[in-house]
């Protein structure tokens, strides 16, 4: 073992232990030692899970496109797309986990389910694709099970074109799932007519868009870790450059119709949506748009893709500008009052309605109207304690399994 | 039969009785308020505001008939009672707070911590306590608790403890303007009904679609 990737599980190791710890502690406490409110009811962890889904996307769609529209350059990554997707669709669960109030619980969802809930069918969804990509995961490895893996390999006369057959055969199911994912994800947020900045139509052909760009670009970082920049692979990652490009802009276009419809039509609750992502959230908007653009103008020059250094940074930054635009998911829906009105007879007063917050404080007003939310240490640390978990995996699964395996022509 | 409640504004005195009933009927934990009564357009909350006249507006529970915090509970945690009500069965509540996100009148809470903790926290003299005490359940469900778990969510339930006795909710019988009231909705002639009919009542946010049960009367006492 290299003493980089004995640093790798050091690091995400210590990671997981704190996030761990920090999940134990809370569960005891109470999400009290969030940074959440009664009006401001959801954070870090939701805007985590969108994180992760959008993460997820890439492996999937990579493989589809090879196996479906026949993008052979992409071939050697198709493991380690599938590999990604299941590490992230699995940190997505984890994420939202901390969020819920009484997880013992959760086996209600399987004896009481309500249908009608978008976040079922978001719970049902996550684990099939978790499934799906770890069995094409090991479809894909199949033929290259040697040593001691050979125990856990199914037996197959022809293992080589058994896994061809059947990985073809699940790339549209995985298409499918890859895209319902995003789609229903954003369901759960788009579907919420009392969130004017969730409710829209646009919502879930974005998340898609940003799933692409940021899945792929996930992919792209382990890829380049496990091979370099070598010259075998420069037509794929010109590929994968172009796919995250063009996802990106899609994005941008998507984001900025929506924001440009609401702006002209000048609505008061819209506007204060939009005032609260581009001046109270400012700097934060810039990030999220530069940032990723910046990546894409360097992932697209040719010079630039002879560097590995410098394409996984790219790819980072693409990440961190997803991030915030997760993040983002959150202020415009909680700093705003639903219910707010012009009061009778007063004009140019547009009054909110201030909801009890939740908690207890002998200094403070007990009802406020705007919460400033910033994750706490507790939230940051469980949420870095996904993060973590997430690379583990991928470590190990590169570590332990045939999925960096040599590259046929 | 649809049971819904009409709130007289011109009757309203502002002086938040009902939310102290309601309060304390249902033992509501530090920090959380089912009901509320606000002064539109004041600068800071319980205060008048520095324009027009003074009016008062409780909000709580909405009661929507089509309540899109019943629709996404993934757990049918919160549901419809057979009069029209909603309402939170706190055993069955996995407390993700997706209702919190759908009500677009920010009238459900949630319990961040113990509520027998924040309860502390107000230092009451020789461990005084207050709330209907026995548990109540409705068949079979439980949609009243005197201490709520840590972690689960609670709003406005009607008092549905209180009408399993023929009791009216905490706020209508401790109202001292006879501002509220409760009936049939379904029935034209009801009293709620002939209210909604001859003097004007409206709903909050109609825009949303969520056609909730509790109807306001103008206040008559609007200009500036």
């Amino acid at each position: 073992m290299t003493n980089s990737k004995k640093i790798g599980f050091l690091v995400t190791g210590l990671l997981m232990v704190a996030g761990f710890l920090a999940w134990i502690y809370q569960y005891k406490e109470g999400l009290v030692l969030t940074d959440m409110r009664n009006s401001y009811s959801w954070g870090l962890y939701v805007s985590g899970l969108a994180f992760f889904v959008g993460n997820a996307a890439g492996g999937l769609v990579l493989s589809s496109l090879i196996y479906l529209f026949g993008v052979k350059s992409l071939k050697p990554f198709a493991k380690i797309g599938a590999l990604t997707a299941f590490a992230n669709v699995t940190a997505a669960m984890f994420s939202i986990l901390p969020d819920i109030g009484q997880p013992i619980r959760l086996y209600n969802m399987i004896l009481h389910p309500n249908f009608y809930s978008p976040l079922i069918w978001d719970v049902i969804v996550l684990n099939l694709y978790a499934v799906l990509s770890l069995l094409y995961l090991y479809i894909l490895m199949l033929p290259d099970f040697k040593g001691p893996l050979t125990k856990i390999a199914l037996k197959v006369d022809q293992p080589k074109e058994f896994s061809e057959t059947w990985a073809k055969g699940l790339a549209p199911f995985s298409l499918v799932a890859a895209i319902g994912i995003h789609v229903i994800t954003a369901w759960i947020f788009a579907t919420q007519g009392g969130r004017d900045w969730w409710n829209s139509a646009v919502l879930a052909p974005d998340f898609i868009a940003v799933a692409v760009a940021s899945g792929t670009a996930v992919v792209f970082i382990v890829s380049l870790l496990t091979y370099g920049h070598k010259y075998e692979h420069q037509e794929a990652y010109r590929s994968m450059a172009i796919i995250i490009a063009t996802a990106y802009f899609i994005h941008i276009f998507f984001m900025y119709n929506d924001f440009i419809i609401h702006y002209w039509y000048g609505a008061k609750e819209a506007l204060e949506t939009l005032s609260i992502t581009f001046i109270d959230y400012g700097l934060t908007h810039a990030f999220e748009v530069v940032a990723p653009l910046a990546a894409v103008i360097l992932l697209l020059n040719k010079k630039i893709r002879q560097s590995s250094g410098v394409m996984i940074a790219s790819c980072i930054l693409l990440i961190l500008g997803v991030f915030a635009h997760r993040f983002l998911l959150m202020p415009a829906a909680f700093d705003k009052i639903q219910l707010s009105m012009n009061p009778l007879g007063l004009q140019h007063i547009y009054w909110s309605v201030p909801i009890a917050s939740g908690r207890y404080d002998p200094f403070i007003d007990t009802f406020v109207t705007k919460w400033h939310y910033f994750p706490s240490g507790i939230e940051i640390t469980i949420f870095l304690g996904v993060l973590a978990f997430m690379c583990f995996v991928v470590l190990v699964a590169m570590d332990r399994f045939p999925i960096a395996g040599e590259v046929e022509s | 039969m649809t049971r819904g409640m009409v709130i007289d504004l011109e009757k309203c005195i502002g002086c938040r009785s009902c939310v102290v009933a309601c309060k304390q009927h249902n033992a509501q934990p530090a920090g959380n308020w089912w009901n509320r009564v606000f002064t539109p357009g004041s600068n800071h909350h319980l205060t008048p505001p520095e324009k027009g006249e003074e009016y008062f507006l409780p909000v709580h529970c909405q009661h929507c008939r089509n309540a899109p915090c019943e629709k996404v509970c993934p757990v049918g945690a919160t549901y419809r009672h057979d009069d029209g009500s909603i309402l939170v069965d706190f055993e069955r509540c996995i407390g993700c707070r997706y209702c919190m996100a759908a009500c677009p009148y920010g009238v459900r809470q949630f319990n961040w911590e113990d509520p027998k903790k924040t309860m502390k926290q107000y230092e009451y003299q020789n461990g005084y306590s207050y709330g209907y005490p026995r548990d109540f359940r409705l068949n079979g469900r439980l949609v009243y608790m005197p201490s709520r778990f840590k972690g689960v969510v609670e709003k406005c339930n009607f008092c549905v403890h209180y009408l399993d006795k023929g009791l009216d909710p905490a706020c209508v019988r401790g109202c001292p303007g006879k501002a509220r009231h409760v009936g049939d909705l379904d029935d034209p002639d009801s009293n709620v009904s002939i209210m909604i009919r001859e003097k004007n009542g409206f709903n909050l946010l109609p825009e949303k679609g969520t056609e909730p049960t509790v109807f306001y009367l103008p206040p008559k006492r609007k200009e500036v």
